[in-house]
């Protein structure tokens, strides 16, 4: 497609490419006509003076020595006349032709001017006019002769070479005045597209929340409409994520009332196989509410989250929650690293990972987060590598959840639901889960999102 | 010791602050935000159990404003939004740790403890001071590793005054925490109970658990055996 200011500046080239070109065409063709015609008046005028030079003698024309026009007498002077007999015999020619053959051309009908292009032996291009005349002589016999007049044209061609050169100057550099104007019109005109392209690269790094209001009424509408949009995906996901909240609540809130009451009547195997119910309708409430935000986001208008703050408040707070063990936790964050997507998605991932650690290892946990490769600090690429000290994971459970993925009613309360969600969630930001083994021995956890 | 719960499922806060009650706590109970704040602020609170979906007040803010106020007591909260979004924003609020629902009693407790604990600045679940040992899961004490019979009161008070060992506590202090609301305050019984506990731990007066500051209160004397 290319730009539209190129595809613009192609279009206008072309119609000026074509304008000036019939121009040039029409003025050219209207100066060479007129050079033409000023051309035939002149050989005419030189025709009508060796007319009015010629005297008849006994029985041909004779010329005087010297004639009025002084080219004619100059040797090689571009002006050349003969006169000839009725048989094509040459009675008489001027001085100037000396040396030179004027081609005889062909006999005009009697009284006729005849125009025509010829040439000299060397090739000199010549403009001819030949006019058959009727003489009388004194023995009252009349008798037939030919005048012709012929100039080189090299004057007059090279008058035309210079028409034409200053035609092509004048126009070409009138062409690119033009196109330079158009070109400098066409950014200004297109600087609004340019804004809203800059705009909507902010929303999409979250440096701005909305796109603004100063644009040409052709584009008002666009804007508005992309505002409401930005709006309305917003509002859905922030639906989205209040209807999960309450249906959390909602549902929680019951089965733990359910399992309280349960487990004071003591039933011993009723209860027993009535709290694996609960467990299970737990896994799966939990399983599906935790499923990634920005599935219903699909990454419009979100804001870029600084990484490093939302890694410190983690272990912050799994320092609390893990006091008692109270795991050596060391964070490396790349300075100013952002995650461009839903925070709680971010949290979810890091969250997990750490919370796994914590549990498994046994004092050594490890994180790291640095952009991912092929990518800058300030593209939202990143890769997350968590690894602790612990036992680390069986290489056959870490294919079965890397390949089967998470199936609610084989999942064992408690196991790997945390990395089924990490993974869903890597997933839907277009990254990748791997487990394998740390250098400190224990599991560990990347996890890669492209920018 | 007193424990405040804020939960709006009636189902749930009942069958909660009984089974706490059983367990030796004293409980107070509120049903929605704006009481559970002010039983937070106001109330004498040794840890507050704090649901984080509530009417009238969120959890969230229930914790800040406690904090705020420089309340340092361990706060557990429930959560039915099990995101790590709202753990972490619990946490960072003052929170100390979290149990998501449904969850067993004995996650609970096992929290309660632990965070009780810790906030007397003891490591494990078992503290020992020279030849004393109380192991707080199992509600048992030792001395010299022989198990002494307590009843549940003698119980509440050692492991009360033994979790904030080294400190000295009031007899209304004792009085107020260990006893439900409606109990008869009569500072008496202290020292009666008192008395047992030292004739059961020592009976020949040679370890000393239990020292008397005359007109102050009781303090656990022992030094603890805990690196921690």
């Amino acid at each position: 497609m290319g730009s539209l200011s190129s595809r613009l500046l192609i279009v206008v080239s072309v119609l000026l490419l074509v304008f000036f070109g019939v121009t040039i065409v029409v003025l050219d063709s209207a100066f060479i006509k007129a050079r033409e015609q000023a051309q035939q008046d002149i050989l005419d005028g030189h025709l009508m003076a060796l007319l009015a030079a010629a005297e008849a003698g006994e029985d041909t024309l004779v010329m005087p020595p010297d004639l009025r026009e002084s080219r004619f007498g100059n040797l090689g002077s571009g002006l050349y006349a003969d006169v000839r007999d009725e048989d094509g015999v040459q009675i008489w020619r001027s001085r100037s032709s000396l040396g030179l053959e004027i081609p005889e051309g062909t006999f005009p009908d009697m009284g006729n001017h005849l125009f025509l292009d010829e040439a000299l032996d060397d090739g000199t291009p010549l403009a001819t006019l030949s006019l058959a005349v009727q003489w009388e002589f004194p023995d009252g016999e009349l008798r037939l002769f030919k005048f012709k007049v012929a100039e080189s044209l090299d004057s007059f061609n090279a008058e035309i070479a210079t028409f034409r050169r200053q035609l092509f100057g004048w126009f070409g550099a009138v062409a690119l005045i033009m196109l330079l104007a158009i070109s400098i019109a066409l950014r200004s005109v297109l600087r609004p597209l340019r804004q809203i392209e800059t705009e909507i690269g902010d929303i999409e790094e979250g440096k701005r929340s909305s796109l603004s209001e100063e644009f040409p009424t052709e584009l008002t509408g666009v804007a508005r409409n992309m505002n409401l949009l930005i709006g309305s995906e917003r509002a859905r996901s922030d639906r989205y994520r209040f209807t999960l909240d309450n249906l959390a609540h909602a549902l929680k809130t019951p089965l733990a009332a359910m399992r309280a009451l349960l487990n004071e009547k003591q039933s011993v195997e009723f209860g027993a196989r009535f709290n694996d119910q609960i467990d299970r309708m737990d896994e799966i409430v939990r399983y599906q509410l935790r499923k990634p935000a920005s599935l219903a986001t699909e990454n419009l208008g979100l804001a870029s989250i600084p990484v490093d703050k939302e890694v410190r408040r983690l272990i912050d707070g799994l320092r609390k929650v893990y006091h008692d063990k109270s795991p050596n936790i060391q964070a490396t964050v790349s300075e100013g690293l952002m995650f461009r997507g839903d925070t709680g998605d971010f949290l979810e991932l890091a969250g997990n990972l750490l919370d796994n650690a914590c549990k498994w290892c046994r004092h050594e946990v490890r994180i790291t987060v640095e952009p991912a490769e092929n990518s800058n600090a300030s593209a939202s690429g990143l890769q997350l590598v968590v690894s602790d000290d612990g036992p680390g994971i069986p290489e056959e459970a870490a294919d079965a959840l890397l390949q089967r993925g998470m199936r609610l009613d084989e999942s064992t309360p408690g196991h790997g639901i945390g990395l089924a969600v990490v993974k869903d969630i890597a997933r839907s930001y277009g990254g990748q889960l791997s487990i394998g083994r740390s250098t400190l021995g224990g599991a560990e956890i990347v996890v890669t999102i492209p920018a | 010791m007193r424990l405040l719960v804020i939960e709006d499922d009636l189902t749930l806060r009942e069958s909660l602050v009984r089974k706490l009650v059983e367990a030796g706590f004293a409980v107070e109970q509120a049903a929605d935000g704006k009481e559970g704040l002010y039983f937070a602020e106001e109330y004498p609170v040794d840890l507050a159990i704090i649901d984080l979906g509530l009417p009238g007040m969120s959890g969230l803010e229930i914790i800040e404003r406690v904090r705020e106020q420089g309340k340092t007591y361990p706060i557990l909260i429930l959560t039915a939004r099990d995101r790590w979004e709202d753990k972490v924003d619990g946490l960072s609020a003052g929170a100390d740790d979290y149990v998501v629902k449904p969850f067993h009693f004995e996650e609970v407790s096992a929290r309660v403890n632990a965070l009780l604990r810790r906030s007397g600045g003891w490591a494990s679940s078992v503290l020992t001071a020279g030849p004393v040992s109380l192991d707080m899961s199992r509600q048992e004490l030792k001395v010299a590793d022989n198990a002494i019979e307590l009843t549940s009161f003698e119980y509440k008070i050692i492991e009360y005054l033994m979790v904030r060992a080294g400190k000295v506590i009031s007899k209304t202090e004792l009085t107020e925490r260990l006893y439900d609301q409606d109990f008869e305050r009569d500072s008496n019984v202290i020292e009666v109970f008192i008395g047992r506990l030292r004739k059961k731990m020592d009976p020949d007066n040679s370890i000393k658990p239990i020292e008397t500051l005359r007109g102050r209160g009781y303090r656990f004397a022992l030094e603890r055996n805990q690196s921690d």
